[in-house]
């Protein structure tokens, strides 16, 4: 008796705490189709009269199309340079003999424990420098380097769960190692990589620092930054026409949120365990 | 085997291309940061070594001190009040029905993969004094005294933001914690209840020592990431109201992008990796050092 009471209680209190994480968005969207006027009234009824007109301001005034297809060039780069390249190296320190393997897994934890903000400062002097700020590469790389150590230290203990057989089976069958590597192990850790494809696209679709110091051009402003700017140039008065500009950007997140949301949730998870 | 495949050639093309991009763009320019952490800088040319300065100078401002306190309080925030609401809603979770699971999982999943940016200004509208949700909430249920200017008062606003800041990330730690109490095999539990022992004590005997793993990697994660809170006080507060909720990232970043003192800023920057390379090694010494087997 007394536990069935207990675990109702704790479903309602559950129930409300998922409301406080849902509601706000809710709320926003709520807003985005009230005019004006009535939202001053009526902060949290639903709308009397569905408005579009944010929408169709939003589109003119908000480059959502630039802002979209940068952030996709980005995410996608970073993404497969991270796969690729990461892969490799997790590779070749987990199942190839080289005197150095264990210094070079210490020196990618390194990357784990300084934080994209520390150098900020140098980093956008470098690029400068470079001469490729305002381009994609400029971003990308460095999106890419700071994503490696996760994505290597992942996939390294992936890797070394695999049996060694693989490797034989392939040599015995004529393979040198790019043929084993990139036909038969890759494929095999498809799930890793689903995984971090996950984890990766989350990390830099979302990222904001980076992005915002190195990418100065509109044109070039992923999603994140081009909102925030939007907002502090529209300024505090015009909230329903913010309010849609916020659903628009988060439509694609969460269209792959609700598409894939085990998926993602195995991948934010999977950190977890695998220590 | 290994031998045949680990050829110097090979070996180069495998881990060269990732190695070099990392060292170039994350371990190197902590040494320019240190040089320039000694110099007067304005983002294009030094303009020579003025020695310790930089650093007298941070640590005889206020904004420095205050935003090194806000970071501490934001840490403390999301470690001492956040960390166990998601271990206690992580353990609530598993006594329930699959349905409530997956709700509670997929609303606080939400947050987390939301942009910072739309966070920021979803809680801006939150916290907003005349109409937002917050102020309208407690005035529908007659708590009008309670009203605050939540952005622009000087010794609130650093929580203001904090709990934008934990909301983003309580639902995913929930979840972290859950999938670290599934892992644990439900033969510990029964052998305990034969014992005698109630929930209460099966919970801090088993459950949180075996934990010990994920409540480090969460501890870790959740440590850093909420001493590198830039993104929500730039859109937020921009540091406001003066430098009142200004955190270390920030300061750096006002210190080099919007005063042009770039030896400043690096200076800020790297009392900032000392002070994460000091935890993260304190975090290692002292919590989960030795693996618990039953």
């Amino acid at each position: 008796m007394r536990n069935r009471a207990l675990r109702i209680a704790i479903r309602i209190l559950l129930i409300i705490i998922g409301i406080f994480f849902i509601f706000p968005l809710y709320w926003m969207l709520n807003m985005s189709f009230k005019s004006k006027e009535e939202f001053y009234v009526t902060p949290f009824a639903l709308p009397k009269q569905w408005i579009t007109d944010n929408y169709t301001n939003a589109f003119h005034s908000y480059n959502f199309l630039v802002y979209f297809k940068n952030s996709l060039i980005y995410t996608a780069g970073t993404l497969v340079l991270i796969l690729f390249l990461g892969s490799m190296l997790a590779y070749c320190l987990s199942r190839m003999e080289w005197r150095f393997s264990k210094y070079a897994l210490s020196y990618i934890s390194l990357g784990l424990v300084i934080p994209v903000n520390v150098v900020m400062i140098p980093l956008f002097i470098m690029i400068i420098d470079l001469n490729i700020q305002n381009t994609y590469i400029g971003l990308i790389i460095p999106l890419f380097a700071f994503g490696l150590s996760a994505c290597v230290l992942m996939l390294y203990a992936f890797f070394r769960s695999l049996p060694k057989e693989l490797e034989e089976a392939a040599c015995i069958d004529g393979c040198n190692v790019y043929q084993s590597y990139f036909r038969i192990i890759l494929p095999i850790i498809k799930p890793a990589i689903a995984t971090q494809c996950v984890l990766i696209f989350m990390n830099v679709w979302n990222e904001f620092p980076l992005s915002y110091i190195l990418v100065t051009k509109e044109a070039y402003r992923p999603l994140t930054v081009g909102l925030a700017n939007f907002f502090m140039e529209i300024g505090v008065t015009d909230w329903g026409l913010i309010g849609a500009a916020m659903i628009l950007s988060s439509l694609p997140t969460m269209i792959v949120y609700a598409s894939a949301s085990e998926q993602i949730e195995n991948a934010l998870t999977a950190g977890a365990i695998l220590k | 085997m290994t031998r045949f495949f680990s050829t110097n050639t090979s070996i180069f093309i495998f881990a060269f291309p990732a190695l070099f991009i990392f060292t170039a763009f994350v371990v190197y320019p902590l040494f320019p940061e240190l040089v320039i952490s000694f110099q007067k800088h304005n983002g294009f040319s030094s303009q020579g070594f003025v020695g310790f300065e930089n650093y007298n100078e941070i640590f005889s401002s206020k904004s420095f001190w205050k935003a090194n306190t806000n970071t501490f309080i934001i840490v403390l925030l999301s470690t001492a009040v956040g960390l166990p609401i998601s271990l206690l809603l992580a353990f609530l979770l598993d006594s329930q029905t699959n349905g409530t699971r997956r709700y509670f999982k997929a609303a606080g999943m939400l947050p987390a993969i939301l942009s910072v940016t739309v966070i920021a200004q979803m809680w801006m509208a939150i916290y907003e004094p005349q109409w937002g949700l917050l102020n309208s909430l407690l005035r529908a249920i007659g708590l009008e005294s309670l009203t605050q200017q939540w952005l622009t008062d000087r010794g609130i606003v650093i929580f203001s933001v904090a709990v934008a800041f934990l909301w983003q990330y309580i639902g995913l730690n929930t979840l972290l914690f859950y999938t670290g109490l599934k892992s644990i095999p439900k033969t510990y539990y029964e052998a305990a209840l034969m014992d005698g022992a109630g929930p209460v004590k099966s919970a801090l005997m088993i459950t949180i020592p075996l934990l010990q793993e994920v409540i480090k990697f969460v501890l870790v994660i959740s440590i850093l990431g909420s001493m590198g809170m830039f993104a929500h006080v730039e859109v937020m507060t921009g540091g406001g109201p003066g430098y009142f909720s200004r955190t270390i990232v920030y300061e750096l970043y006002y210190k080099a992008f919007m005063s042009s003192e770039f030896g400043v800023g690096s200076a800020v920057a790297v009392i900032y990796v000392l002070q994460c390379i000091l935890i993260t090694l304190v975090l290692n010494r002292f919590v989960a050092r030795e693996k618990i087997e039953f």
